[in-house]
């Protein structure tokens, strides 16, 4: 994949290269903020992934590549995730309003919309270490390894919980992948 | 649903407990084991030796068969869904980026003119000295003019040492706990000499040098990356995953497989499911 491409990116941003430093934002934000919209809300994503990335900003200089500078990234937002939800927590508020500036930029087929949207109310209704390890895995793409390193667990962790997220969607969204399949058998 | 045990399928390493929970109405543990790697095989995470008793269980089992096709559906379908996008933040994270090269540039830059400055100190008290000592006013088995010359020699010294420290970064650390003590010597001499008038001010000003670089070496020192241990993130300081370990690899040793449980197979390229 580009990790290694993403990790050189923040090592010459550690030393100062505000070009890589730019770079490495860009091949990371979309999947920080998808990331951040499934776990902590869609509404506050775009913020949070700016706290992401003035948090790792300010620790960059302690990182030394130990781990891929994704995984590195990833982790620290599901911590600014999880800080969020805990504040939310302490003083509720009013919930956030679509920004325009938050909506996809791509168009979606109209078929698809249904379907896209059955399967995110699906999968943000998951219990949050379900949800974590199925977003991680089947939206962002990483593997069980790295998704486990990004969480902090053992793989096998990683593994009991996509498949349980798995199980969660199957029964949740029963009519729905009927006829998702019936789709799919057509020519 | 079958209640027959499927021979040979491991339970999940460290999670006794999944094969009882959150299915519910899925029957003995066995459907739960079978399902949870039926899930892995979809992502391409399926552990071959659990694969023969995966089947056989299948066999036997419909409901497992008919999951098997549900989850993968619902696979397809999030791997297929449009991909949401999030905004551009480039421009608003940015200003937030280090910015310590430049300082420390600088600092280098500034470290290299003091050098070049104590070097010039160096060679005008040189030429100055050369052939003016009269013989008079021993001190220590040498006469002022060689006492000069000694003292020419390590302004030379110095100023040489700054200029390769700014370029050579690296050893400057070794440099500071020489540049410190002489600096805390001379200074508390000069004080001394000072008080006692046996020193221009002029001539003690020109120490002011030193102390311009010491300074600076020690930014420059301090600037560079650290080797300390990683921020904060749990994931860093988690058990050391030797697969995708990514360009560090070769750098860092690979943790054992012992104690890691399972361990995923490369991931192949994403393939559709349906």
């Amino acid at each position: 994949m580009d990790d290694a491409v993403i990790t050189d990116a923040a090592l010459a941003a550690r030393d100062g290269d505000r070009a890589a430093a730019a770079r490495f934002v860009e091949l990371t934000q979309q999947q920080v903020w998808r990331l951040l919209a499934h776990l902590a809300d869609r509404g506050a994503a775009a913020d949070l992934a700016q706290e992401t990335y003035e948090r790792a900003f300010g620790s960059l200089r302690r990182y030394r590549a130990e781990s891929p500078a994704r995984t590195w990234l990833l982790a620290i937002a599901r911590h600014v995730a999880a800080d969020h939800l805990r504040r939310r927590a302490r003083r509720p508020v009013a919930p956030a309003l679509l920004d325009d500036a938050d909506e996809p930029l791509g168009a979606a087929r109209p078929g698809d919309v249904a379907e896209g949207i059955a399967l995110r109310l699906a999968v943000d209704a998951l219990p949050t270490d379900r949800r974590e390890a199925f977003v991680l895995t089947q939206l962002l793409g990483l593997g069980y390894a790295e998704a486990a390193q990004v969480v902090g667990c053992p793989i096998g962790t990683i593994r009991s919980r996509v498949a349980r997220a798995r199980a969660d969607l199957v029964e949740g969204l029963g009519s729905t992948t009927t006829a998702g399949e019936a789709a799919v058998r057509e020519p | 649903m079958s209640r027959d045990r499927i021979r040979g399928l491991p339970r999940p390493v460290g999670n006794p407990q999944t094969v009882e929970d959150d299915l519910p109405g899925m029957g003995p543990s066995d459907c739960a084991a079978c399902r949870e790697e039926l899930s892995a095989e979809l992502d391409g995470e399926g552990d071959p030796a659990r694969r023969p008793a995966v089947r056989a269980h299948l066999r036997t089992c419909p409901a497992c068969t008919a999951w098997r096709e549900q989850a993968a559906v619902v696979t397809r379908l999030t791997r297929t869904a449009p991909a949401e996008a999030g905004p551009d933040l480039v421009a608003r994270v940015l200003p937030s980026a280090p910015r310590g090269s430049r300082r420390r540039v600088g600092a280098r830059v500034a470290l290299a003119v003091v050098g070049v400055v104590q070097i010039v100190v160096g060679i005008a008290a040189l030429v100055g000295l050369v052939g003016h000592g009269d013989g008079s006013a021993m001190l220590g088995g040498a006469d002022m003019a060689h006492m000069g010359h000694e003292t020419a020699a390590w302004n030379l010294a110095l100023g040489t040492a700054f200029v390769a420290g700014a370029w050579w970064t690296r050893h400057l650390a070794g440099l500071l706990p020489v540049l410190g003590v002489f600096i805390v010597v001379l200074a508390v001499l000069s004080g001394l000499d000072l008080a006692a008038g046996r020193v221009e001010p002029d001539r003690v000003a020109t120490h002011a040098v030193l102390l311009v670089g010491f300074v600076l070496s020690l930014a420059v020192a301090r600037s560079a990356p650290r080797r300390g241990p990683g921020p904060a993130p749990r994931a860093v300081a988690g058990p050391r995953l030797g697969e995708d370990a990514g360009p560090d690899s070769a750098r860092t040793p690979l943790a054992s497989r012992d104690d890691l449980g399972p361990v995923a197979r490369a991931r192949p390229p994403r393939r559709d499911v349906a």
